[in-house]
């Protein structure tokens, strides 16, 4: 309802408009008349009159432009500052994505030793749409505790297997995704924490193993670094990385959560000169990996190709998947019983999961979140009596203790979290990663953004995070009256009725008859 | 950057232009006094227009920046332009500076809108030349 005094965008900008070039008349006068000075302002709306019909007679790209004229202008610088408005100013603790304030608070302040107590109440909903932890009456005392322990390899009898001894792995960011000096302060954070880091799917590690931390080498579906020229895997350079006393285990991606069914994405603008010749590609197009494997087109192809990595690497080596169907990994279980062949642990990803690039599409509607998925395939695992052949890692958002404990509940050995990781570097979520202009320097090449990015003072960070979220997941732990983590089940979770891991695929899956 | 070889060469043609000036305006030469004091002007003003121009000069040189120079240098010409046609005509001395200005100011017009990306009020003229094709 138009009131006096309220303003119409439309006639202003026509008002000024109008006024630029009439000031540039008027003070042509005064320049001629009055005095020469006044040609610096002649000058000035000269050039404004004539930015001003370029805007709004002779270009035709931009509508708001030959509207409104150079006051539109006003609306495109809005716009490109916004995300920083709305982060800085007016978005509440609870409201940013993927991690709200409150969230990322919670990593900053355990990656800088400060503690993370916080006041007056939760800022939750407790509207029973929430999974919560069940604290038992009995809280275990700290001598009870048994020391976290998980040997991956075990269950085959590896003289390589693996044994971690803190619940918390860096998860798979690649090399390209990130710029060299966020890898090497990942890698020598991980090296302080004694804490494992995954590769990721970029090639031969490089940077990583410039640090000396235990590194999980990720086998991609392009397989980058141990590739034959058609995409086949080539033995011989996946044994010799797998020969290196820093590769600790291999990871077979078949799928992540961010973009399930669909290969891994490097943006052209983060394609270095040396990312070209370490990946063997061309800097003027996207990277795009595979949506799958070439050897895995079937489910019996796909065990034969876990065997064979597992008999080329001689290292523990599972594979990385996040869950779509459940009747194709029953199908996918049936076999690795029918050939004898397990992975040795099998990583779930939520598809809440991050990454620095991928269509949109394939980030917010593909793929099972977390909790269901993880569900699923413990579920599944269990009813065809395997469950005890291998063991189990979940991610996908998995930065805070509390979260992780859920994870470890529904059945997950050993956590993964990359964007906890990266928080603790100093991300600040600017939503940026793909354009090669993060403004921390942790996922882009510019060695001018890379500048602020320091590894002597990062990498504290990192094991600061680890150390306090195992603090925190130990006393969750002896909260619900357990002694260690694998004692922990869905029993020791509130998980609200109709929401969150129930799924139907499953429970018609569960009910048929058992194979 | 896209521009090729021939803006550079339109570039140090103004800084040329720009910069011979310089001399006689920071050494209150008596052409140049009596100059400016036909346009009402004193030795703060063609000092002040001197540092301008130096400063334009320095822009155009400094690759990221030069579209500024080029803005600086325009508005600079179109002063000169305006004195010219306003006050101190074309005839004798005045005829040869007149000229180099107008070519100055042609050339800075030209930097601009070639290098327009680079500006931020004017990378939205980008696409003109398919727009007239397809018009």
């Amino acid at each position: 309802m138009p009131s006096s005094l309220s303003v119409d965008l439309h006639k202003v900008s026509k008002s000024v408009n109008l006024a630029i070039p009439v000031l540039f008349v008027l003070f042509l006068g005064a320049g001629i008349y009055l005095s020469f000075y006044f040609h610096f302002l002649t000058v000035t709306f000269l050039f404004l009159t004539l930015l001003n019909i370029f805007y709004q007679h002779v270009q035709t790209d931009h509508t708001i432009l030959r509207n409104f004229g150079l006051l539109g202008q006003a609306r495109y610088i809005l716009e490109s500052i916004g995300p920083e408005m709305r982060q800085y100013l007016f978005a509440n603790d609870l409201e940013e994505r993927p991690f709200s304030r409150e969230e990322r608070s919670e990593v900053y302040r355990k990656a800088k030793n400060v503690d993370s107590a916080s006041s007056f109440g939760s800022q939750r909903e407790f509207d029973t749409s929430e999974m919560k932890v069940r604290h038992s009456m009995f809280p275990t005392p700290a001598d009870a505790l048994q020391p976290y322990s998980v040997t991956y390899g075990e269950e085959r009898g590896l003289d390589s297997a693996y044994t971690i001894k803190h619940p918390i792995m860096i998860s798979a960011m690649s090399y390209g995704a990130l710029g060299s000096n966020a890898v090497r302060s990942l890698a020598r954070g991980a090296k302080h924490a004694e804490i494992p880091m995954n590769t990721g799917e970029g090639g031969y590690p490089k940077y990583h193993l410039m640090e000396g931390c235990d590194l999980i080498f990720q086998l991609g579906t392009a397989k980058f670094g141990v590739r034959t020229a058609d995409g086949h895997l080539d033995e011989a350079k996946l044994a010799e990385i797998a020969a290196q006393p820093a590769v600790k285990m291999v990871e077979i991606k078949f799928s992540q959560g961010a973009k399930p069914g669909k290969g891994g994405l490097l943006p052209k603008e983060k394609i270095t000169d040396e990312i070209a010749e370490l990946r063997g590609v061309s800097k003027d197009q996207d990277v795009v990996s595979p949506p799958s494997h070439i050897e895995c087109d079937t489910v019996e192809n796909t065990v034969k190709f876990i065997a064979k990595v597992q008999t080329v690497s001689a290292l523990p080596t599972g594979f990385k998947l996040c869950v779509g169907n459940i009747m194709e990994f029953e199908a996918l279980v049936v076999e690795m019983k029918r050939q004898e062949v397990f992975p040795d642990f099998i990583t779930v990803d939520g598809a809440e999961g991050g990454t620095g690039a991928a269509p949109k599409a394939f980030l917010d509607g593909v793929g099972m979140p977390l909790a269901p998925g993880l569900h699923a395939v413990n579920a599944m695992l269990k009813k065809h009596g395997v469950r005890d052949r291998m063991k189990l890692n979940a991610s996908g958002k998995l930065v805070s203790p509390g979260r992780q404990i859920m994870a470890m509940a529904l059945g997950a050995d050993a956590i993964y979290s990359a964007r906890g990781f990266m928080l603790s570097l100093g991300c600040i979520q600017a939503l940026q990663c793909g354009n090669n202009t993060c403004p921390i320097g942790i996922t882009t090449h510019d060695p001018e953004l890379q500048k602020g990015l320091v590894i002597e003072s990062r990498a504290p960070r990192i094991a600061n995070y680890v150390h306090n979220a195992e603090h925190d997941l130990e006393e969750l732990l002896r909260a619900t009256g357990c002694r260690s983590f694998s004692e922990l089940t869905e029993a020791n979770l509130y998980i609200p009725p109709n929401t969150l891991i129930r799924d139907p695929q499953l429970d018609a899956v569960l009910h048929a008859q058992a194979s | 950057m896209k521009a090729s070889k021939l803006i550079w060469i339109a570039q140090l043609i103004v800084v040329v232009i720009l910069g011979q000036t310089l001399f006689f305006k920071f050494t209150d030469s008596p052409e140049t006094v009596e100059l400016f004091s036909r346009l009402g002007m004193g030795a703060f003003g063609y000092k002040l227009i001197g540092s301008l121009e130096l400063v334009a000069c320095l822009l155009l040189l400094i690759p990221g920046v030069i579209p500024w120079g080029a803005l600086l240098g325009w508005g600079l010409m179109t002063g000169a332009v305006i004195a010219h046609v306003t006050e101190i005509g074309f005839e004798g001395p005045m005829g040869q500076l007149g000229t180099m200005a107008i070519v100055a100011w042609l050339l800075c017009a030209l930097i601009m809108y070639v290098r327009r990306s680079e500006m931020p009020l004017l990378r939205c003229i980008n696409r003109n030349e398919k727009n007239e094709l397809n018009s």
